[in-house]
């Protein structure tokens, strides 16, 4: 995945996945960048629930339990600010590039 | 009300200065009573707040609080009961408790906007103090690691909390303007 080069052959390069630990009422890393198609995994190493939403609801993990986690397949590009829905203090930043 | 709520926040002070004995902090029982009972005295408000609350942003506040304190204290009862200790009721654990009963007492008798604004103004006193009392006299004094792991754990939870607590005092601020 390192590098820009675009092989006609690899077609779908295979998608990676990706995690975002939620501990400490923060996300882990703050900021993301993945590739379309790639997975994005949000863990929950808290004692308290916590959503992973994106602003405009584009992804929306609802609930995520202690000791749960919720993923989802990058399907459109962009930047997606988002947070969680119950702790307004909770902020980071997913961006999808082609 | 103003007074009233001075007088809550007095209450709170023993608690975060800890009004013990020089030297000699709360045992592992006595805390464990003590974050229980914290727990569960904002959980009571919560539950109120839900039912009284004016503001659908205060609603939404209160039912936090319900779900993360009641999170808070499985945590901490799954502990205590892997660790055989025994929740030991004392002096601060009493006064957490009574002043949790004087602050239903207070907002039973309020409405609308003037419950939404005593409510919070007590839920910014109230985490202040815990965080304090966490840090002051609770994670200091706790002797077993894995209890005050979860303390250090649960911090931030309290900090999020508090941050919450005073943007929506600032909003219902500047609605009542």
């Amino acid at each position: 995945m390192i590098g820009g080069s675009v092989s006609a052959v690899a077609a779908t390069p295979a998608s990676k996945l990706y995690v975002v630990t939620i501990e400490n009422m923060q996300f882990t890393p703050q900021k993301l960048t993945v590739h379309v198609g790639d997975r994005v995994e949000w863990t929950n190493k808290d004692l308290v629930p916590h959503t992973a939403t994106a602003d405009a609801k584009a992804f929306d993990s609802h609930s995520i339990a202690p000791n749960a986690s919720w993923k989802f397949v990058a399907h459109h590009a962009g930047e997606y600010s988002y947070g969680c829905t119950f702790h307004p203090t909770m902020k980071g930043t997913l961006t999808v590039v082609p | 009300m103003k007074t009233i709520y001075s007088a809550l926040t007095g209450f709170l002070l023993i608690l975060a200065t800890g009004a013990w004995a020089q030297g000699s902090g709360p045992t592992d029982p006595q805390i464990a009573a003590i974050v229980v009972t914290a727990n569960q005295v904002d959980i009571d408000a919560g539950k109120l707040a839900k039912a009284k609350a004016h503001s659908a942003d205060v609603k939404k506040f209160a039912q936090l609080m319900i779900t993360d304190h009641t999170a808070v204290n499985k945590s901490a009862s799954e502990l205590v009961q892997k660790l055989h200790v025994t929740p030991e009721n004392n002096a601060t654990s009493e006064s957490l408790k009574k002043g949790g009963e004087e602050n239903l007492a207070a907002l039973k008798k309020l409405h609308g906007h003037a419950f939404d604004v005593a409510y919070i103004d007590h839920e910014v006193a109230y985490h202040q103090s815990v965080i304090d009392a966490l840090d002051n006299t609770l994670i200091p004094s706790a002797q077993n690691a894995e209890l005050k792991a979860l303390m250090v754990k649960v911090r931030p939870a309290f900090v999020s909390h508090l941050e919450h607590a005073k943007t929506l005092q600032s909003e219902l601020n500047k609605s009542a303007k």
